[in-house]
């Protein structure tokens, strides 16, 4: 093979090692560095610069909630296990199976409201801007989650009443 | 008695010298391209540059995921799965 050719793909083959290797080096440090996994509250410092007093407020309210949505997210819990054991092995959905569906359904909602109602009493100890930004960024995440999946349907939809 | 030596003789002798010993000019591009590579100082900048975008690339990329994994903390906290 020709030599400078040779040189060539060799300069190459070493820059994108070189490339590579300070890359994925610089990124691991990064997150291993900037990684605070014991605290559940650190993107909120980091993302909306909090101060320490914010912080404590947020805290508070952070401690008075999870106990509520846990319990809440047993009852969910309890309620599937209840529409497991209805729907057994049934090809059908019947009424008792109906009935925990909106059951499932009407504690999520009350789950949501209580988290949302969360989220705006969070959003209230933050700076003004920080708070509009904060709660826009929670609906999203959280309400929203679903969205993909519906609009993909509903487009699916769409293309069947089309054909 | 001797003949003179020629004027600017000694110079003359070196600038000969030099030229039998240039490199050879390179033929294609591909050749001049890997005499370039092949050049201390290119070879050196050329490392400490990739370096330097790496580190800089993968920082980036850190702490992007560093305030996802962040981010997704804080939502697993207060709205679990079965919330939302």
């Amino acid at each position: 093979m020709n030599r400078s050719l040779v040189i060539l793909l060799g300069a190459l083959a070493l820059g994108a090692a070189i490339f590579a290797g300070s890359y994925f080096a610089s990124q691991r440090a990064t997150v291993m560095c900037c990684a605070r996994p014991a605290d559940d509250l650190s993107w909120l410092r980091d993302e909306f610069h909090l101060s320490d007093g914010d912080m404590a407020r947020i805290r508070e309210l952070h401690e008075g909630y999870l106990p509520k949505c846990a319990e809440m997210c047993a009852k969910i819990a309890a309620k599937k296990g209840e529409l497991a054991s209805v729907l057994g092995n049934g090809t059908n959905v019947t009424a008792a199976a109906q009935a925990k569906l909106e059951e499932i359904a009407s504690l999520r909602a009350q789950c949501q409201a209580q988290m949302l109602q969360h989220f705006i009493a969070v959003s209230q100890v933050m700076p003004p801007e920080a708070g509009r930004r904060y709660l826009a960024e929670m609906k999203r995440l959280t309400l929203g989650a679903n969205e993909p999946m519906e609009q993909s349907m509903s487009d699916d939809t769409g293309h069947e009443h089309h054909h | 008695m001797s003949p003179g030596l020629p004027p600017r003789f000694q110079q003359n002798v070196w600038r000969r010298i030099e030229d039998t010993e240039a490199p050879v000019q390179p033929t294609s591009w591909l050749d001049a391209l890997a005499a370039l590579i092949l050049r201390p100082r290119f070879a050196a900048a050329a490392t400490a540059g990739l370096l330097l975008a790496g580190v800089f690339a993968g920082t980036l990329e850190g702490r992007q995921t560093a305030r996802h994994d962040a981010q997704m903390n804080y939502l697993a906290a207060v709205a679990p799965h079965a919330a939302r």
